[in-house]
């Protein structure tokens, strides 16, 4: 689903090279759920940034959905990004003047889809997070834990390959983020795959797999202890 | 199109909105008003009088004094000029187009009728009146020299012929020849018989919605030899020989008698320029009020969409995010600003049309020309487009990454 091969991402000055990510490699299968964890610094968001074709990489090789991303122009960028990723956020980015409906509505309207369509799908994904009756709510108008949900029903709504989730309960309190991680742990058992970046240990080990980054480098992509156990149990 | 989400949004951030609606609606009120009076003052100044006036000088003669004998002084003058090198031909007369002067004559068809018919200008002329003005005449013929009669200012000799201009023609007669009906003066009391009909000569008079407005084109031509002690000498100069004439033609008159001031002497086209210089300068005020007022109007988008557009960078970089192009940024802005340029619009014909119709009440002007209203709806909507382009670019180049970034 996700395949980076020695990737590299560099920033610029006229005097230096700063060099966010380095020889980065990572598969993500289809239908997995990995955590990639790291210090602050480590490159965790040029990850998810580049992953999420918001930003170009600098080397290496990125295949998404079979595809190279490579040498892709503005518009072939933003088309797959749109088709292709689904965004949860750390801090929701639900636009303040839009009602939930309408926020739900904004990538689908970018893909092109028509009226019926659109209400079916936000219908379905409303359903989904269980927020139905707050379609004509505006976000400041929900709780942060309904708002990642309707974050959360926007990125499903398309019905994408792959979820990408920042940090996404990084602004909720503990029962709120539970709630959004047992969202996301039912998401995956329905068969998304989905990446989430993470510095949280805790939400890490609901993942299937951690994929740890330090200085911009992948250095363990070891299975979870528990999902070691449960395969250990099973055989 | 995302017609909805947007009117939603500005549903709930209106101030904006409508600041940038109110503007266009009354630059649009202001601009078509403007530009329809300058259409109109442009018309005007170009309006043709009928005559050959490059190659007509007016010379303004004052006889010093109280001078005796103005039929032999006038005839010598006209015999003077006639054999002037240059000159077609030359007559004297009350008046000439351009002038902002001159007299005019309530006509009747009979002497019975209570409500005059027509309103026309009188320019008193001989025989050859015609020929020195370059009128084309197209029904009848022209005076003969037993037609033209000695007149003194203020004296009543009933005119023994009168040539019309087809304007008061088609007024006095309708649909049929004038050239041979007979038409009635109210200050002379007589009827004269009408011997030609000429195309076209313009009134003396020329300010917009002022005297003489009202009958452009009627002018009516009695034959008298204007025996005055002001008055003008008309002179048709070969062609491109005007200003030659002009000054060789004061000299002649000097030469001829001294006993006079030559108060005036010019081309019709330098009386053109003249009487027409206020309609030029409003014309020239109105248009850059004009361009003022568009400038600050796309300035004001400019400025405001701008401000927009730094006020929803993080929303832009969550719409880049979620898969718009950069063309669909700039197609948000502009489906925007074509909403608010719409409803401006709208409003702004109204008031346009509002503010007309009371300039027509109170300075008697011209009613507005609908299309002007939506000819300048069109260029409101696409000042706004244009307007808009320059922060909508902007927009576009947000990236996308933004989106990841701490709110």
């Amino acid at each position: 689903m996700l395949k980076m091969t020695h990737l590299s991402k560099a920033y610029r000055t006229e005097v230096v090279e700063t060099f966010a990510l380095r020889d980065f490699s990572i598969h993500v299968r289809e239908g997995e759920f990995v955590a990639v964890t790291g210090p602050s610094g480590s490159g965790k968001t040029t990850f998810l940034t580049i992953a999420g074709l918001l930003e170009e990489f600098s080397g290496g090789e990125y295949q998404l959905d079979g595809a190279n991303v490579r040498g892709l122009n503005d518009n072939q960028r933003s088309k797959l990004r749109n088709e292709k990723i689904g965004f949860i956020f750390q801090a929701f980015n639900l636009i303040a003047d839009l009602n939930v409906q309408d926020n739900i509505d904004v990538p689908l309207r970018y893909r092109g889809f028509n009226g019926a369509e659109r209400r079916r799908r936000i219908q379905e994904a409303l359903g989904r997070v269980g927020l139905s009756a707050r379609s004509r709510h505006y976000p400041a108008e929900l709780s942060g834990g309904q708002q990642q949900r309707v974050a959360i029903a926007r990125a499903l709504a398309g019905s994408p390959r792959l979820l990408l989730a920042d940090e996404p309960t990084g602004n909720l309190d503990t029962q709120m983020a539970r709630g959004v991680m047992d969202l996301l742990e039912e998401l995956h058992r329905d068969g998304a795959t989905i990446v989430m970046v993470t510095h949280d240990p805790e939400l890490a080990v609901r993942a299937q797999r951690e994929v740890h980054i330090v200085d911009g480098q992948v250095v363990d992509m070891a299975p979870q202890p528990r999902l070691v156990e449960a395969a250990q149990a099973g055989s | 199109m995302e017609l909805g989400p947007i009117i939603s949004a500005m549903r709930r951030n209106k101030v904006g909105a409508i600041v940038v609606g109110v503007q266009m609606a009354i630059t649009l009120a202001i601009l078509c008003n403007a530009l329809f009076i300058i259409e109109q003052r442009v018309a005007l100044g170009k309006r043709p009088t009928g005559t050959d006036e490059a190659n007509i000088v007016v010379i303004t003669n004052q006889w010093a004094g109280h001078p005796t004998d103005l039929a032999a002084k006038l005839q010598g003058d006209l015999a003077a000029l006639r054999s002037m090198p240059g000159v077609v031909d030359a007559f004297a007369s009350n008046t000439y187009p351009l002038s902002n002067g001159g007299s005019s004559l309530n006509l009747k068809l009979n002497p019975e009728q209570r409500e005059s018919t027509a309103q026309t200008a009188l320019y008193i002329a001989d025989e050859h009146g015609l020929q020195t003005l370059g009128l084309k005449l197209i029904a009848g013929r022209n005076f003969t020299a037993d037609e033209v009669l000695d007149r003194m200012p203020g004296t009543n000799v009933p005119p023994s012929a009168v040539i019309v201009t087809r304007a008061l023609a088609e007024k006095l007669f309708p649909g049929k020849n004038a050239a041979g009906q007979s038409v009635y003066s109210e200050y002379q009391k007589t009827l004269a018989p009408i011997v030609g009909v000429v195309d076209k000569l313009q009134v003396p008079w020329t300010q917009a919605g002022g005297f003489g407005s009202k009958f452009n084109d009627s002018s009516l031509l009695e034959p008298y030899r204007h025996e005055a002690p002001y008055g003008y000498y008309l002179v048709h100069a070969q062609p491109g020989q005007a200003v030659a004439v002009m000054k060789a033609a004061e000299k002649r008159l000097i030469e001829v008698n001294r006993a006079r001031v030559l108060q005036k002497s010019q081309t019709l086209t330098e009386a053109r320029a003249e009487a027409y210089k206020d309609d030029r300068g409003l014309v020239i005020i109105l248009g850059v009020v004009c361009a003022a007022l568009v400038a600050v109007t796309a300035f004001g988008i400019v400025g405001l969409t701008s401000y927009w557009v730094a006020q929803r960078r993080r929303q832009i970089g969550i719409r880049r995010a979620l898969g718009a192009t950069r063309t669909a940024i700039i197609r948000y802005f502009q489906t925007e600003n074509f909403l608010i340029a719409a409803v401006g619009s709208i409003g702004g014909i109204g008031l346009a049309l509002s503010l007309n119709l009371w300039m027509v009440t109170a300075f008697e002007m011209e009613r507005l020309d609908t299309r002007y209203a939506l000819i300048g709806a069109v260029f409101v909507l696409l000042l706004g487009q244009l307007a808009v382009l320059w922060p909508a670019l902007k927009a576009a180049s947000i990236p996308p990454a933004l989106a990841t970034r701490a709110a």
